[in-house]
């Protein structure tokens, strides 16, 4: 019983994390499907997010605003709203102009930009690390007759269920809307698809606004969980959610999310019932032997030739 | 106004200074070098205003072997390139004693140009034990090492009896190094070590930690790092509802572990060099100090203080102003200073150094507990 509570905790711990991981593995994933590039600024547009939201929730408190779902609902359309701006600058100023070229130009300017903006936030809010409100805060707590108790707390839950929320709509969104439409047109054929009259730079700029949206929420959603942000905040997170994109299949949403679940569970199993010194090495090490056997991820469809 | 004025009376004075500096050649120069502007600034003001405090009291007294002590003020704004430039200046300006300087990344490199010219320095500040560790001769510091922390705290968590301690680190040189010696101290001491674990610098996400900490049921739990990784463990570890007592060396114990962790930070064990403006001995030149507008209470003010001292004093025990005779001469002899009585090891280390432990408040306040 003792060992089943623990594992249970292990799991949430790892659910919870790779649900956040899922969430900035969508800007990766519908990036490289529609453009085939890797946008390596995306880590930055999440730490903006969260930033973002700190300063609307400190604000909001500021003007003595005490209502917390009215804090949440407010910091967090600040923060979409800031990073899709943000997402879309991006695509505007440092990918749009070298669309087209050779593929490791993109590249080169989207590494720029994520120093770019890095710095930019360190000049801006200084290089410490800011506190963050912890806004949810209690929890479940299970316990069996031993000393071991199984706490679920409410953060986990919300950040959970938002993610769920935000995959469903997105799902629909691609599969039912006509922009949706439309985006998938662009991904399988850029060229064909602006022949039959879609406007794909319009596409290209709501792909990059979308998946900064979702990196905003997963910003303020972990901001919340871990209590703290700092300008290399989305450095570690933009790796990890890039890896879980990459394991689920680079290109495929589902993939994305099941990447994220994937590599939050390893990390934390192997944390539980290993070390935590070997977290990063079980999950890039699974990373390799799945692109070994699967090169192109788990639900990735194998790349066709386009002539 | 006031600013336009404050200026012109810096130009005038450092004038002044200059010109004096130029004119009485037989004085002694005292290099202070240390960071007066960027991030660290503030402390490098405690630096400066100790040593200029020692250096007005010694001179009031009539000086060193019949000569004033005269300050010569560098800013290295603990950059390590700008450390190298202010040592040749120093060089330039035929300056033989340091003190300084404040950042042991400054130190480290400045102290290979003094070695080679012959200029004493001694660190009021640089922890880092690689600073005395390089068989220099003339590099000596008036504080204590990283590795010195180590068996202070495992020997405070022993007397506590504990049953179960948890011993973290962020594998890196400052942290592992310090748990190691901790891990090592209780061990001896025959105290069970339920983990010893290292965690990712730069990481946020330590549930699974405070999760197997809590199966492990410790009621201490050690952290060899900074205040980053230990606020949000700290932080972690309350909203899971583990109930263990943490300890952390220096490197945590400033005021942003407070806005990291908040309410969580209340009761956090911290080992720091002590209050040495807390001491009774102490208390005419804390009223010195204050009577000049001066903060005594940082921890660089009177180690700086000490540091100008052992000079003076080693000048007098060596009966010579060449910097090898006074190295040999801090190196045999015992001093009273501020910081206590110092004695010198071979390599420039005070043979002993006290940290005390102290407990953190969530409002930034803290109390010794030895």
């Amino acid at each position: 019983m003792q060992d089943l509570l623990y594992f249970s905790q292990q799991l949430i711990n790892g659910l919870t994390i790779g649900s956040a991981y899922a969430l900035i593995a969508i800007g990766y994933t519908m990036v490289y499907g529609i453009i085939g590039m890797i946008n390596f600024a995306h880590g930055e547009i999440y730490m903006i997010g969260a930033y973002t939201a700190l300063i609307a929730i400190t604000g909001l408190t500021a003007l003595g605003i005490a209502w917390l779902p009215l804090i949440l609902i407010v910091a967090l359309l600040c923060a979409m709203l800031v990073s899709s701006s943000m997402g879309w600058a991006v695509e505007r100023i440092a990918y749009r102009p070298v669309r087209g070229r050779h593929r490791l130009i993109p590249l080169i300017s989207a590494i720029g930009m994520s120093i770019f903006l890095q710095n930019y936030v360190h000049l801006a809010q200084g290089s410490r690390n800011v506190g963050f409100p912890a806004l949810i805060e209690g929890g479940f707590n299970f316990s069996a007759d031993g000393a071991f108790e199984m706490s679920l707390s409410y953060m986990q839950i919300t950040i959970f269920v938002t993610t769920l929320v935000c995959m469903t709509a997105l799902s629909l969104f691609i599969s039912r809307s006509r922009t949706g439409r439309a985006c998938r047109a662009v991904s399988q054929d850029l060229g064909m698809a602006s022949l039959l009259g879609i406007d794909t730079n319009r596409i290209i700029s709501a792909t990059f606004i979308i998946g900064a949206a979702l990196a905003a929420v997963a910003g303020l959603l972990l901001g919340m969980y871990y209590g703290s942000v700092d300008p290399l905040f989305g450095f570690i997170a933009g790796l990890k959610a890039f890896t879980a994109a990459v394991l689920g299949g680079i290109g495929s949403i589902p993939g994305a999310m099941l990447g994220g679940l994937i590599l939050g569970v390893s990390e934390s199993m192997t944390s539980g019932y290993l070390s935590g010194e070997y977290k990063d090495v079980v999950s890039f090490g699974l990373l390799i032997l799945i692109l070994l056997f699967k090169p192109t991820g788990l639900l990735g469809k194998p790349e066709v030739e386009k002539i | 106004m006031t600013t336009s004025l404050k200026k012109l009376v810096t130009a005038v004075s450092t004038s002044v200074a200059l010109m004096g500096a130029g004119y009485a050649a037989a004085d002694i120069q005292i290099g202070i070098a240390g960071p007066m502007t960027g991030p660290v600034a503030q402390y490098g003001d405690m630096q400066f205003s100790g040593a200029r405090m020692a250096i007005a009291q010694i001179n009031a007294k009539g000086g060193v072997m019949g000569e004033k002590l005269v300050a010569v003020e560098y800013d290295d704004v603990c950059d390590p390139k700008q450390a190298v430039t202010v040592a040749n200046r120093l060089v330039n300006d035929g300056v033989r004693y340091v003190i300084g300087h404040l950042c042991s990344s400054s130190t480290q490199p400045a102290s290979d140009i003094y070695e080679d010219e012959g200029i004493l320095m001694i660190t009021p500040a640089s922890t880092s034990p690689e600073v005395t560790e390089r068989g220099y001769e003339l590099v000596f510091r008036t504080i204590g090492l990283d590795s010195m922390q180590g068996p202070v705290a495992g020997n405070y968590i022993a007397s506590l009896n504990p049953e179960r301690v948890a011993v973290v680190h962020d594998k890196q040189q400052y942290g592992e190094g310090i748990a190691t010696a901790v891990r090592d101290t209780l061990k001896d001491k025959g105290i069970e070590i339920a983990m010893f674990e290292g965690v990712t610098a730069g990481d946020k996400d330590f549930s699974s930690l405070v999760t197997k900490l809590k199966q492990a049921d410790v009621d201490y739990v050690y952290f060899g790092g900074y205040h980053p990784e230990l606020g949000l463990i700290l932080r972690q570890a309350r909203q899971a509802g583990l109930d263990a007592v943490f300890m952390g060396p220096e490197g945590v114990g400033n005021n942003d572990i407070n806005t990291i962790a908040g309410e969580a930070s209340e009761g956090l064990l911290v080992t720091l060099p002590p209050s040495f403006d807390e001491k009774e001995e102490n208390q005419e030149l804390v009223n010195a100090f204050e009577a000049k507008g001066e903060d005594p209470s940082g921890p660089f003010v009177l180690t700086s203080y000490a540091a100008v001292q052992l000079v003076a004093q080693g000048i007098e025990a060596a009966n010579s102003q060449d910097p090898f005779d006074v190295a040999a001469a801090l190196r045999s002899g015992t001093f009273e200073t501020p910081i206590g009585t110092v004695e010198y090891d071979k390599a420039g280390d005070m043979k002993s150094f006290e940290f005390v432990v102290y407990e953190w408040h969530s409002d930034g306040s803290k109390t010794p507990l030895n």
